[in-house]
């Protein structure tokens, strides 16, 4: 945006869309399609890991099966199998839509995927073999970081090349948002695996690194990858212009600055400069949130159509009403709004005294999934329900499908989060009342929130169907786009042929 | 802003700043943390290298997951000051002076009264400069008296440890496994909790049997059935129609690892007041750290 | 079929706003990291490895030491006699009869000045000398002044001096008496013998 001599439209350099979402066929088939099967199995696991809580004993003979390995493995499934690729994917499609340019390597991106597929396998496989590093949110063993690197690796530099070769040589919000994601990943990753894995610090040196790395993927870089699809969504789905980008670019620079700087609890057994200049951060952090709503909230409210933004929309409809129109806009709009909510809850949650109240429960496990579910992958989802039509060139084997995954989704999530904050907030209450109630024990708080977790549990189940329902439509989607393509190829041979029959 | 350089170098400046600050700073100086004498009240070394079994335990917990639902820090919300007034001394006179000065409300009459039966906390939770004024008034009529810290905290309250958890406890640990939920219990002390390995097999193999209601998942598979052989093994958990229940090495190393989980070795960085060691430990100082205040003042601690 | 999710409308060409950033918010950062800066003051311990946080600051963390007065110093002197002096002088403070000679009720450490006893610590102690009427000499005392702090060696004596166990009962050492006779004998290099510390007033 403002570009500098650029005030008008770049022309389109007479390439169609449709040959941009073609030449993101292959590797976009590759990342989603592995994606909505690695979701399906990770809330397989995840339903697993779910029921243990209500009876010890499910499963409980064989080592692979013991919840200390189900729960990382479904966790890693869902965020190396699932957010990563999808978002990657999702980038690359926006970085060729929005630069008119189709993607540089498919075959490449294609390749990385596979290869970025095959460490997630090994990496699960560790975990339930019992070599997961113990650093949640980076469990996979080193032998898989080294397959996810060289993926990323090829993913990532096709992408970049995407982007450098776009047509449209103006780079918006959109974009600004998704690059950092793309620089983000590799950059927090890469350390934490070298410090934490390879050459391991000594103490809690390790302890701090993981925080950082953890708020650094599930806070920062989700809240980047999110955003930057939020924004496609808003500007080139609904077809509205931000309200003020200059201040969502400030918002992106606050929180690179500010939000990766958070994530050590108040009470971590470190010296208390490190929790305190987190602390810091953690408040500062609401520069950018203000700065991301007063962008946000005038654009998705306004009606009118700005004269500048030219196109043949007719509609005064709001750009709310816009984007929740269809059935990803709406993902995607649920979404924001659990990111707004995610966000203001790690504001509070940054006061030391509160964040002392709620570690340890189920509340911050709820926040989390807050973030990366109820956000990212709502938000993920969207796209994937945009951009697979596209590139396979024909509609959802069952667009009604569509609908009804919103809504076990929505409501999937809705029943994992609220009642395990609830019960996190009532098991931080019980734990914090000890000192006056000396006779209270710990089974009785732990299974206080038995019953949250049961309501958890369904909300599991509704999230499974989701998954199960995504990863058929997707996998058919393809099949038919194949086989369609076959069909076509297979025609075109048997022309040759009987022409050349024909010709002597 | 049309150039993704931009961006980069942007992107690359922010993370290499909360690279510095929460990264490479806290390696710096935690990283390169010693082995160091305790406290400043004996010269002993802390932390210890765990035995060897012990760090094969680390990696049966990194293993199972066992941090997923087990934190391994305490929490410190605050600090309770006492005074503890250990000897009245010879000057009985001056002492219930003194006692006058740093008590208010405390007659010529009682104050003779606190002197009997020592020791006794003459004050609770009070201002720490106030302690140490009242323990040098004390000392200057020829009484002795003590300040007696005690941490105070829910994760204390609990009894998950007796003072907060820092740096030093996990020195020698890796990975350091935190934890994040606390589905069950916090182990940052759970060695000197619950000391007995017997307990710990049973409550491994079958969590049931020994806590009520618990919701820890069984680990049978990480004991073995087999046919009792001549005399039952000694650590057999259960032996039934000539079979028995051993724990497997794994299990073994699990719980040696469990048992050296301790932090509650008094620190300089963490100070709190604790029980004095067993006489013969005292005198030769081979026992593992840990510090003497006065057996007085632990044994109100407690 | 849902036709939107085909045909989602989308803008390609757009303008932007000429927007800029309010400074109320450029404001509101500035004072937040302001806030930081003076809450850091506070908390932050100013990057301590020894500050941890109900502490704010190392004068705090040294304020909190449990123990007090002399109690705290005979406690450091039980670890230290544990690792220094137990080897010769032995845990119940005996000695060993000709070579090494007794702490327990000895006239030398029930002295009511520690003068000579803790030159005897700083710079060692050789030839024959006379305890409890027993002769002793055949053993060198080690020079500890490279080795032990002044607070360690005020420790030790307070420790050995007050152990009741011992029959001992005399005042505490402070650290400062034991820096004040440092100062003085700092030129000494040979360690001392009973005659010449017989000869210097214990009170000095």
């Amino acid at each position: 945006m403002n570009a500098p001599g650029s005030t008008k439209a770049t022309p389109l350099h007479g390439i169609a869309s449709d040959a941009i979402d073609a030449s993101c066929r292959m590797p976009l088939f590759v990342l989603f399609g592995v994606a909505a099967l690695w979701l399906a199995a990770s809330s397989v696991f995840g339903l697993i890991a779910s029921i243990k809580f209500h009876s010890p004993t499910f499963l409980s003979e064989a080592g692979w099966l013991t919840y200390g390995r189900v729960y990382p493995a479904a966790k890693s499934m869902f965020l190396y199998g699932f957010a990563l690729p999808a978002a990657l994917g999702t980038t690359l499609w926006i970085f060729a839509r929005i630069g008119k340019v189709g993607a540089a390597q498919p075959f490449f991106i294609a390749a990385g995927g596979a290869l970025w597929n095959l460490g997630v396998l090994a990496g699960v496989i560790g975990i339930f073999a019992g070599h997961s590093t113990g650093f949640e949110n980076m469990e996979m063993p080193r032998y898989a970081a080294v397959l996810l690197f060289f993926g990323f690796l090829l993913i990532g530099i096709w992408t970049l090349v995407t982007l450098h070769e776009r047509r449209d040589r103006r780079l918006g919000v959109t974009q600004w948002f998704l690059l950092a994601a793309l620089f983000w990943f590799p950059w927090i990753y890469s350390t934490a695996q070298l410090l934490l894995v390879v050459w391991p610090a000594r103490g809690t040196a390790q302890a701090v690194i993981h925080w950082w790395f953890s708020a650094n993927f599930t806070v920062l870089w989700c809240g980047l990858a999110g955003l930057g699809v939020v924004f496609y969504f808003i500007e080139h789905v609904a077809g509205r212009p931000l309200h003020n980008s200059p201040l969502a670019v400030f918002a992106l620079w606050t929180s690179l600055l500010f939000v990766s700087w958070t994530g050590i609890p108040a009470g971590a057994p470190v010296p208390a400069w490190i929790p305190t200049l987190s602390t810091i951060a953690g408040v500062v952090s609401v520069v950018p949130l203000i700065a991301l709503a007063m962008v946000l909230v005038p654009t998705l409210r306004a009606t009118d159509v700005p004269p500048s933004a030219g196109g043949e929309i007719t509609s005064h409809r709001s750009a709310w009403c816009r984007l929740t129109s269809t059935v990803p806009g709406r993902l995607v709009a649920s979404g924001l709004v659990a990111f707004l909510v995610a966000w203001v809850v790690q504001l509070i949650c940054a006061i030391p005294s509160v964040n002392g109240f709620v570690q340890f429960t189920w509340f911050t496990y709820a926040l989390s999934q807050l973030n990366l579910y109820a956000f990212l992958a709502l938000t993920l989802f969207g796209a994937i329900y945009l951009i697979a039509p596209r590139v396979a060139g024909m509609d959802w084997p069952w667009p009604k499908v569509v609908r009804l995954h919103f809504w076990l989704a929505v409501i999937g999530i809705a029943l994992i989060v609220l009642p395990l904050a609830a019960g996190g907030l009532l098991q931080a209450s019980k734990f914090a009342s000890k000192a006056s109630h000396p006779e209270l024990s710990f089974v009785t708080v732990a299974n206080g929130t038995l019953h949250f977790l049961r309501i958890s549990s369904i909300g599991e189940v509704l999230l499974l169907l989701g998954h199960v329902l995504l990863a058929g439509n997707l996998l058919t989607l393809m099949a038919r786009c194949a086989r369609a393509r076959l069909a076509a190829a297979y025609e075109s041979a048997v022309a040759e042929v009987r022409t050349a029959e024909v010709k002597p | 802003m049309n150039y993704g350089a931009l961006v980069f170098l942007g992107a690359f400046v922010a993370v290499s700043l909360s690279w510095f600050g929460m990264v490479l700073s806290p390696q710096v100086q935690l990283g390169r943390q010693t082995q160091g004498t305790n406290s400043v009240n004996t010269a002993e070394l802390y932390p210890v290298q765990r035995p060897g079994l012990a760090r094969e335990g680390l990696e049966v917990y990194r293993a199972n997951g066992c941090v997923y639902c087990h934190s391994q820090q305490v929490r410190q919300s605050g600090t309770a000051v006492n005074v503890i007034l250990t000897d009245a001394g010879t000057n009985a006179a001056a002492a219930a002076d003194a006692l006058m000065k740093s008590r208010a409300g405390v007659t010529d009459a009682n104050a003779v009264g606190l002197s009997a039966g020592l020791p006794k906390a003459i004050l609770t939770d009070v201002d720490v400069d106030r302690a140490r004024a009242a323990v040098e008034a004390l000392t200057s009529a020829g009484a002795k008296a003590e300040i007696e810290i005690v941490p105070v905290g829910t994760d204390i309250a609990w009894n998950w440890g007796i003072r907060r958890s820092v740096a030093h406890d996990y020195l020698y640990d890796s990975p350091v496994l935190l934890g994040s939920l606390r589905v069950g219990p916090d182990l940052a002390n759970v060695g000197a909790r619950l000391p007995d390995a017997n307990w710990h097999y049973r409550h491994l193999y079958a969590p049931r049997s020994v806590v009520e209601g618990s919701a820890m998942p069984a680990y049978p598979y990480l004991f073995e059935r087999r046919p009792i052989q001549g005399q039952p093994s000694p650590d057999a958990i259960e032996s039934k129609d000539g079979f028995e229940i051993v724990p497997t090495s794994e299990a073994r190393a699990l719980v040696a690892y469990l048992l050296s989980l301790r932090a509650d070795v008094p620190l300089f960085e963490s100070p709190v007041s604790v029980e004095p060691p067993p006489q013969e430990t005292a005198d030769t100082n081979s026992a593992a750290g840990t510090n003497v205040v006065s057996p007085q003042a632990s044994a109100s601690a407690q | 079929m849902d036709p939107s999710l085909l045909n989602a409308p989308e803008a390609d060409e757009m303008e932007p706003k000429k927007d800029v950033v309010p400074v109320w918010l450029i404001v509101l950062m500035v004072m937040l990291l302001y806030w930081g800066a003076v809450y850091f003051d506070r908390q932050g311990g100013w990057f301590s490895p020894q500050v941890y946080a109900p502490y704010r600051n190392l004068e705090e963390v040294r304020a909190y030491q449990p123990g007090g007065g002399a109690g705290d110093l005979f406690e450091l002197g039980r670890s230290v006699y544990g690792q220094t002096c137990v080897a010769c002088h032995q845990a119940n403070g005996l000695g060993v009869a000709g070579q090494f000679p007794p702490l327990a009720d000895s006239e030398w450490v029930n002295e009511p000045e520690p003068g000579r006893l803790i030159r005897i610590v700083l710079a060692g102690l050789q030839g024959p000398m006379t305890v409890k009427g027993q002769q002793y000499g055949a053993a060198t005392m080690t020079p500890f002044a490279p080795i032990l702090s002044d607070q360690q060696i005020a420790a030790v004596l307070t420790y050995v001096r007050q152990n009741a166990d011992w029959g001992n009962k005399a005042p505490a050492v402070t650290p400062e008496q034991v820096a004040a006779v440092r100062e003085k004998i700092a030129n000494r290099s040979q360690p001392f013998t009973a005659p010449e510390l017989l000869s210097i007033s214990p009170a000095e």
